[in-house]
């Protein structure tokens, strides 16, 4: 009877403590696993997690590409109003340069033209000088000045009380030096030759030199070209 | 003297458990389903010792084998893509309940027929 009843204790103790044992690993794996953890999942939250995986990039993937869309339409746009902006420039440029606005360049030719001393002959006139400049215009000129005066086409050559010169609101004196940007030969034979009026000039008196050059250069016209009255 | 060496045992069992090495998560839930099993063939022992239908043998076999079988059915669960550990649950738990009801009538009946001892006496 007491054999018995030490055996009945010894197994209910070992089945205790194994249940015990079980018991304790099993709170033990439950709390310190991270159920949201992917390796610990079950099948099914996995599939639905990966589901939702699937929806939310295939989102995301259409929002990139629409926003990939919008970039290259901007990009494209982006380009258009630099092609604009620089073919404004360019024109701007232009316009710049047909007004006088720049100091220009480029082949032509360099009349210097000096007041005799004597009584005799009549000092040159406004006249003379607009006679020269129009006949630069008729050879093709593209931009004359006046002792570094650029002419415009609102330029004004003027003769006041027969004895002082105006060119662009501004006393010139002399020696006149008169620039011309076109073909040299062009602009050299209007003024020379048979009724050239340099020639008629050299045939009156006066000192008056051509020198062809490579290397015109005209300044730009230094006053603003405003408008008060058009409208 | 068995309640004693019962709560020395448990003592020891939680003390071991708490230092056992963790097992994978994936295998936790074999654990459970042997826990249980165990618990039921318990609650099961106390019942039949209530009956005074107690059996040694039936008690240590149904504690393991229980356990077991248990575990043994869930793995094929597994395997055949079915969820047999809930049938498992079930009837574990079912049967917890029922042993425990009798437990409970066992005791209940035991007090009051305590208390009408009392007042009969008194």
């Amino acid at each position: 009877m007491k054999k018995g009843k030490i055996t009945v204790i010894i197994t209910i103790a070992i089945a205790c403590f194994a249940l015990a044992t079980v018991m304790c690993m099993q709170f033990k794996i439950v709390k310190e696993t991270d159920i949201t953890s992917i390796e610990t999942m079950r099948e099914e939250e996995l599939r639905t997690e990966l589901a939702n995986w699937k929806q939310m990039y295939k989102e995301a993937e259409e929002q990139y590409k629409e926003k990939e869309s919008r970039l290259k339409e901007y990009k494209e746009k982006q380009q258009s109003s630099e092609e604009t902006s620089k073919l404004i420039e360019k024109e701007l440029g232009q316009t710049n340069m047909y007004l006088g606005k720049t100091n220009v360049q480029g082949p032509g030719i360099q009349i210097k033209i000096e007041d005799t001393n004597s009584d005799e002959i009549k000092p040159i006139s406004a006249e003379d000088l607009l006679v020269i400049v129009d006949y630069l215009k008729l050879a093709g000129a593209e931009a004359i000045s006046i002792n570094e005066k650029r002419i415009i086409n609102m330029s004004d050559i003027v003769y006041i009380n027969n004895s002082i010169i105006y060119v662009n609101q501004e006393r010139i004196l002399s020696p006149y030096v008169i620039k011309a940007i076109g073909d040299p030969t062009n602009l050299e034979s209007t003024l020379l030759g048979n009724g050239g009026y340099i020639e008629l000039l050299r045939n009156i008196g006066f000192e008056a030199d051509i020198e062809k050059d490579n290397k015109i250069a005209i300044p730009k016209y230094n006053k603003d070209i405003g408008y008060k009255y058009i409208k | 003297m068995i309640i004693f060496s019962m709560i020395i045992a448990c003592i020891l069992g939680v003390i071991v458990g708490l230092n056992a090495p963790i097992i994978s998560y994936t295998y936790s839930s074999y654990l459970a389903i042997a826990i249980i099993a165990a618990l039921d063939t318990v609650f099961g022992g106390i019942a039949s010792v209530i009956n005074k239908k107690f059996d040694m043998k039936i008690f240590i076999s149904g504690f393991f084998g229980n356990g077991i079988l248990a575990i043994l059915l869930t793995v094929l669960g597994e395997k055949l893509n079915i969820d047999i550990y809930l049938a498992a649950i079930v009837v574990f738990v079912g049967r917890m309940f029922l042993n425990l009801g009798i437990i409970r009538r066992y005791y209940v009946e035991k007090w009051t027929e305590n208390l009408k001892n009392k007042t009969n006496k008194n």
